[in-house]
């Protein structure tokens, strides 16, 4: 039986942000920029969501000289279709996705 | 640009790191990485912070959700390692029947200066535990003369003890009255399962027949019962010949008349504290019956030095059936610092830590195995070579 808990306010504001992104891959200061989210809630946050598999991250390779390489990441079809749920209301998202999605609350 | 405030990001940033479970070391570089990404100092700290915070948090939770998941195994290790050490099994099993005690006499009205008595005799008895425990490897190379040496006190309290109803078994020190026996008795018991020799034996009639002129009904059947079991188990003719010095004097106690009178909060409290509240009489009861515990886990588990831990058992089952049987004290759950004393000085003479029977040991040859010396292993430590 799925769980009914719903997301907190971080959680749908990040799913918002990743899924606007699309395929492209985004990093973890820009998102903590973009959803104004800050680093102690956004980190705990993503690795929920890849534990979930709603979340696929990658390393990319240094952008120049000295640099390090970064930690990228993108929603999974099953994070874009909570997302979509998300943004269609808490009650749809949980008989659409049948997901775990309270899970994904902090 | 403030450098410091950068290189503050950068430590902060190591020490969360450092917090991160190593499940989660993908993550903890993630974050690290990030840093160099942010070009304002002051962002990157805050960004630094936060990440902190978060490992922090996880960690905690890491921990948490460890400790939950070990907590059955190492309870389980706990009390596996308790049932192997009757001296601080029984300690625990004393004080946890004094406590219900405590909380008997006070929810019955006793006056305070029971409850302080009772307490007084438990520092006591745990401070001489303490002393016992230190002086292991000697404790027993005397046994047979600290016997004898006991016996005399209760000779001493047969003839010129304080006396009421015909029995003569207290002492008066200073305000308090103590009944000698069920100090000394105990711990004679003991002494003697542990190694009955000659001298031991001399000392244990002389007690039986102290007990018998006193007369002390219970304290004489807890020293026969003891001993009884002792010569049962070991078969030894010292052990037979003390068994009959006990029985004979239980008898003796038996034929002489005992009509002393209850004393509240001291004889019946079995039965008494059901009065004051049932859960106050299971917590009584409760108490009483952990008195054994001790004896009856050793035994259980198929622990050696099986003497001590019968005759204990034994001792203190008696103990326990003359209170529910008759006006005597009700050991430790009820007001008297004598038992308290006496049962805690018996419970430290017991092995520390009794040797479990090991039946998957591969055999030996018997001219191997066979061992001389019939002294537990500590006294012959403590013997010159």
């Amino acid at each position: 039986m799925p769980r009914k808990r719903a997301l907190s306010g971080h959680a749908r504001a990040l799913l918002a942000a990743l899924a606007s992104a699309g395929p492209r891959w985004s990093y973890g200061y820009e998102l903590s920029s973009l959803t104004a989210i800050r680093s102690g809630t956004l980190y705990p946050l993503l690795i929920r969501l890849e534990a979930q598999g709603y979340l696929e991250a990658e390393w990319q390779p240094p952008a120049g000289a000295g640099r390090p390489p970064r930690h990228a990441y993108r929603l999974t079809a099953a994070g874009r279709l909570l997302a979509r749920a998300e943004a269609a209301g808490p009650d749809r998202q949980v008989a659409a996705s049948g997901r775990r999605a309270g899970e994904a609350a902090s | 640009m403030s450098r410091p405030a950068r290189l503050l990001a950068v430590r902060l940033m190591s020490a969360a790191s450092r917090l991160l479970p190593a499940r989660l070391s993908d993550w903890s570089r993630a974050m690290a990485n990030e840093l160099a990404a942010i070009a304002d100092d002051r962002s990157a700290l805050l960004f630094a912070l936060g990440c902190l915070r978060a490992a922090l948090s996880m960690a905690i939770a890491e921990r948490f959700r460890s400790a939950l998941y070990q907590l059955p195994t190492r309870s389980l290790a706990a009390m596996n390692s308790l049932s192997t050490r009757p001296r601080l099994l029984g300690l625990l099993c004393g004080v946890l029947a004094v406590g219900v005690g405590l909380a008997y006499l006070e929810a019955a009205g006793a006056p305070s200066r029971h409850l302080l008595v009772n307490f007084a005799a438990l520092v006591l008895g745990a401070t001489a535990w303490l002393a016992l425990g230190r002086t292991a490897g000697s404790r027993l190379a005397g046994a047979g003369v600290a016997i004898l040496a006991l016996s005399v006190p209760l000779l001493l309290t047969a003839r010129f003890g304080l006396a009421a109803d015909g029995a003569s078994r207290w002492v008066a020190i200073g305000p308090l009255t103590v009944q000698v026996s069920l100090i000394l008795l105990p711990a004679m018991i003991i002494l003697y399962a542990r190694r009955p020799d000659p001298i031991g034996t001399a000392g244990i009639a002389a007690a039986a027949f102290a007990l018998a002129i006193q007369p002390d009904r219970a304290m004489a059947g807890a020293l026969a019962a003891a001993l009884v079991a002792v010569a049962l188990e070991s078969r030894g003719r010292l052990p037979l010949l003390a068994s009959a010095a006990s029985v004979l004097a239980f008898a003796w106690t038996l034929v002489a008349p005992d009509t002393l009178a209850a004393t509240a909060y001291v004889d019946s409290v079995l039965y008494t504290a059901f009065a004051v509240h049932p859960l106050a009489g299971a917590a009584v009861v409760a108490g009483a019956a952990a008195l054994i515990v001790p004896a009856v886990i050793g035994l259980g588990r198929g622990m050696n030095d099986r003497p001590a831990l019968l005759a204990f058992g034994a001792c203190w089952s008696a103990v326990l059936a003359a209170a529910a049987l008759g006006n005597y004290p009700t050991p430790l759950v009820g007001y008297g610092g004598s038992a308290v004393l006496g049962y805690l000085f018996s419970v430290a003479l017991l092995p520390a830590a009794a040797r479990e029977a090991d039946a998957r040991a591969p055999a030996a040859p018997v001219a191997a195995v066979r061992d001389p010396d019939p002294a537990p292993p500590e006294l012959r430590a403590a013997r010159p070579a």
